[in-house]
């Protein structure tokens, strides 16, 4: 049920993941962006370094994972800007960059950045940031507040 | 295995309308049914229903056995729904002749629909951020397709020396191909300073390179060919081939932003089940969901050279009397894009073009295709429809 209804909120229906270990096996990916770390997982069996992170590599098939750092910096290959019609949860205008991490191209939200501001072949670095927290619900009635973070990229 | 045609096509009116979603599929079962007077809503004996967005907008599931009550439908073979967002529509074409073809079921209809405009206008633009990977890219604000679309033309117009007024070309024939679509959602023509100086989305990208949201459904009857002889007095159509590919989904693992290495694949699948190459092509409905989507779809689809897609279009090789006519419908663009329907849209024309009853004609036609690409061109879907088997 949505907001009016009985002050609910709609957890299921939210921008961001559920990222803390009772709901999602990949939460050490979140634990590393609260430490600026963008990190991923690569197979001990077959090398195959994949993103987003797994629990299982598509490659072979192992769940012998491990976890490994992504660069922070990069390099701005396409910009665009969103004039109008960004969706809830965003401002406008919503800036994105193709950006060239080297082993990895994101299209990555830009923050911090005014319409005309950035260019390609810029630099960009890593910026992760708070999001609402998830109300949990507890023993007889409490509700638990789990903290939650995002990233995007920003002017370096 | 057996040969499987297609029967009869309808769709309600598209744009922004004053019904529910279960309202729409019932004009466009109507509209369906109406399109070819012999065949009945008692001779259907599976039905696929497609809708991507029914849960969100609808709070409706289990849609499938909904929509086959309303119709006075009742499957004994199959009765489901598919989704693959904006190629829903085609995926259900697809499933239905599969079915057809290995027995499973003799006639079988494929209607596909949306309701996106709701009371609040923000629902419909925050639920297409469930389109995307939800958990790595809709935090980023994507799923809206612009920005995406955006980053694909300014590449393309880079490599290739694309330009703005070779995108803006899409939407005026478009425009011009929907202006007798009495269903469409835009009946107005536009011209080349409209299209240019019209306020941006997500630049290079400006009103008229985008289509628009729409509410609308559509449906198609399919029939093995046996039982098609005897329930059509139309000429009959023949589903020759069909494939669907998906290289990647999230953002970060497009193999190439300018060329649709997933549609490629698709094509050339689609091409050899139909036994026919790009050349062959008489008439075609391509996903032009923004200008710049049409343009690498010629190419991609074999039309034209690689980076050649612009000149394709200026040098009118798309429009009627050209190489191949795309959109004669007026495509995605002027007609709307109700994602469950447009695929059944798409072979609702190709279907008229091949039977020779369409409302803008091309003379002749005898082989037909139709595309839709889904998600951050995650996936593709190809189509080819035949007057003959050979």
């Amino acid at each position: 049920m949505m907001g009016m209804m009985e002050g609910k909120y709609a957890v299921t229906m939210d921008l961001y993941p559920l990222e803390s270990k009772e709901w999602n096996r990949i939460y050490p990916f979140y634990d590393h962006l609260k430490e600026g770390r963008l990190t991923t997982t690569v197979c001990k069996d077959c090398g195959k370094k994949a993103y987003p992170p797994r629990v299982i590599c598509p490659e072979c098939l192992s769940e012998n994972l491990e976890w490994v750092d992504l660069p922070t910096r990069g390099r701005v290959l396409v910009v665009t800007e969103e004039e109008v019609g960004a969706p809830l949860g965003f401002k406008t205008p919503l800036i994105h960059a193709i950006v060239d991490l080297g082993e990895l191209i994101l299209f990555t939200k830009m923050t911090g950045v005014k319409m005309g501001e950035l260019k390609e072949g810029d630099e960009a670095k890593l910026h992760v940031f708070p999001v609402d927290s998830v109300p949990v619900d507890g023993k007889k009635g409490t509700v638990i507040w789990q903290e939650r973070v995002f990233y995007a990229f920003t002017k370096a | 295995m057996r040969n499987v045609c297609v029967i009869a096509g309808g769709q309600c009116q598209w744009g922004v309308r004053q019904a529910t979603e279960r309202d729409l599929f019932q004009e466009a079962g109507k509209a369906c049914f109406e399109d070819n007077k012999i065949i009945t809503n008692k001779d259907i004996d599976g039905l696929i229903v497609g809708s991507a967005f029914t849960e969100r907008c609808s709070f409706q599931t289990h849609l499938a056995p909904l929509v086959a009550e309303h119709l006075g439908i009742k499957p004994k073979n199959i009765c489901a729904r598919v989704e693959l967002l904006c190629a829903t529509g085609s995926t259900g074409i697809i499933m239905a002749a599969a079915l057809i073809k290995s027995g499973e079921a003799d006639v079988v209809m494929v209607i596909g629909g949306e309701k996106l405009y709701t009371p609040q206008r923000w629902e419909v633009n925050y639920t297409a951020l469930a389109a995307s990977d939800h958990d790595f890219d809709t935090g980023m604000g994507l799923g809206l397709p612009p920005p995406a679309f955006a980053a694909v033309a300014k590449q393309h117009m880079k490599l290739y020396g694309t330009t703005e007024e070779q995108l803006a070309m899409v939407s005026i024939k478009n425009r011009r191909n929907g202006l007798n679509n009495s269903k469409g959602q835009y009946k107005e023509e536009i011209t080349l300073e409209v299209a240019m100086n019209a306020r941006a989305i997500v630049r290079p990208l400006k009103l008229f390179d985008c289509c628009p949201v729409t509410d609308g459904a559509a449906a198609i009857i399919l029939a093995a060919e046996e039982k098609a002889k005897y329930l059509t007095d139309k000429p009959l159509v023949y589903f020759r081939g069909s494939a669907q590919a998906s290289l990647h989904n999230m953002s970060a693992n497009m193999p190439s932003w300018t060329t649709w290495e997933a549609l490629k694949i698709a094509a050339q699948q689609a091409y050899n089940k139909a036994r026919v190459t790009p050349q062959d092509i008489d008439v075609a409905q391509t996903h032009d969901c923004f200008t710049i989507s049409e343009i690498i779809e010629y190419e991609d689809l074999g039309f034209c050279q690689k980076g050649e897609g612009g000149w394709f279009i200026e040098e009118g090789k798309s429009d009627f009397g050209g190489q191949v006519p795309v959109n004669t419908d007026g495509g995605l663009l002027s007609s709307g894009h109700p994602f469950g329907a447009t695929g059944i849209r798409q072979g609702i024309e190709i279907i008229r073009q091949l039977r020779g009853d369409a409302v803008r004609q091309v003379e002749g036609a005898r082989i037909g295709l139709t595309h839709n690409l889904s998600g951050l061109m995650a996936a593709h879907t190809v189509l080819i429809y035949g007057r003959d088997l050979e």
